[in-house]
């Protein structure tokens, strides 16, 4: 403990009474005050005083502390938002890029339709124009079959024609030959004159038959052809 | 009360509470304090080897004390077994994890305090258990 002397105690006393300056800190309560019954009053006050004022500072202390302790938190909070918010940054970055990404892929793929469709469009009017020629062909082949039966036709009525004929005009002069024959040697020529007369009649009558036919066909023929 | 206490804490604003708490609770007169590991170590250090009268009779330390080479614990276990057992040594944390205070344990804390805003009544039951933790008598305790 320290001791002050009597005349030092007094000027404590006297100090505090005349500008309120006392002591604090711990050293207060380190200080023997068992012989002077006012200085020990003088020292319980500093003590309290001191008490007060570090009650308060220890309030105070404690007050910067806990505002401290919730900025610190904000503090980590908004470090932790703002991760959120780069991870979140991140994502949309690794979506854009997927999405350039499939962009790309799409705009490959359009003009490779694209490709393909003017491929498949060419490859559609070759197509075309293979049927037309087909149908061309296979028209140039009718009308060819056409003209080759309706010639096989006409070479065979042709021949008919000419057959028919043949038998009529060789019926017609053997039957005038023996009509004349009758006539030069004065046999009877009623029945034979009458039999050339009918033939005559009908062979005549075949013959404009005949031609009629050969003209209707003929007609026909053009018909078709235009 | 406890002759002289050394509080190592990387906080300043908490080494006023603790200079303040400790006054107004009558716990000790003679308080030092300091930011950082290192610093203690070497100044137990000196007292191991130089003169050893300035050396505290109570340690309490940070269990993370930023900007030091070590933490607490390992500043406790240096205390304990490299620069001799000769005070009263423990952790004042706000952290209350298991874990840490067997390591604690394990180092040779002999408390673990709590830190909050209202430290007093802790360092209060702390000052009723001290000479039992003086004379190494007393469990490890962790005060809530």
């Amino acid at each position: 403990m320290i001791v002050f002397d009597k005349n030092s105690q007094q000027q404590l006393i006297d100090l505090n009474k005349s500008k309120n300056i006392a002591l604090e800190g711990n050293i207060a309560k380190v200080i023997n005050t068992s012989d002077n019954g006012e200085f020990k009053e003088y020292i319980d006050y500093c003590i309290t005083k001191d008490r007060d004022v570090r009650r308060r500072r220890l309030d105070m202390t404690k007050q910067v502390q806990s505002q401290n302790k919730e900025l610190s938190d904000l503090n980590l909070e908004n470090q932790r938002i703002m991760i959120e918010l780069q991870h979140t940054l991140d994502s949309v970055e690794e979506s854009k890029t997927q999405i350039e990404m499939q962009n790309k892929e799409l705009i490959a793929w359009k003009e490779d339709n694209q490709r393909i469709s003017e491929e498949l469009h060419v490859a559609m009017s070759k197509s075309e124009s293979a049927r037309l020629e087909a149908e061309n062909a296979k028209q140039a082949a009718m009308n060819d079959l056409d003209l080759l039966q309706k010639k096989s036709q006409t070479e065979l009525i042709g021949t008919i024609v000419k057959v028919a004929l043949g038998v009529i005009i060789t019926v017609g002069i053997i039957t005038t030959i023996m009509y004349m024959i009758s006539l030069f040697m004065n046999k009877d020529t009623q029945i034979i004159g009458s039999t050339w007369s009918n033939m005559f009649g009908i062979l005549l009558t075949n013959a404009f038959s005949i031609i009629g036919t050969i003209m209707g066909v003929k007609y026909a023929s053009k018909e078709n052809n235009s | 009360m406890i002759d002289s206490i050394l509080l190592v804490d990387d906080e300043d604003l908490f080494h006023l509470v603790f200079e303040d708490a400790c006054s107004l609770l009558d716990i000790s007169l003679s308080l030092k304090s300091l930011n950082s590991s290192d610093e203690a170590a070497k100044l137990f250090k000196k007292w191991l080897t130089e003169d050893s009268s300035e050396r505290p009779e109570c340690v309490f330390v940070d269990l993370n004390i930023i900007g030091s080479s070590f933490d607490g614990i390992e500043l406790i276990r240096k205390i304990n077994f490299e620069y001799g057992n000769h005070v009263v040594i423990g952790i004042i944390s706000s952290s209350n994890e298991p874990e840490e205070q067997a390591k604690a344990i394990q180092a040779g804390a002999q408390f673990w305090i709590i830190k909050s805003d209202d430290i007093e009544p802790r360092l209060e039951e702390f000052r009723n258990d001290y000479e039992s933790y003086k004379n190494r008598t007393a469990p490890f305790k962790v005060y809530k």
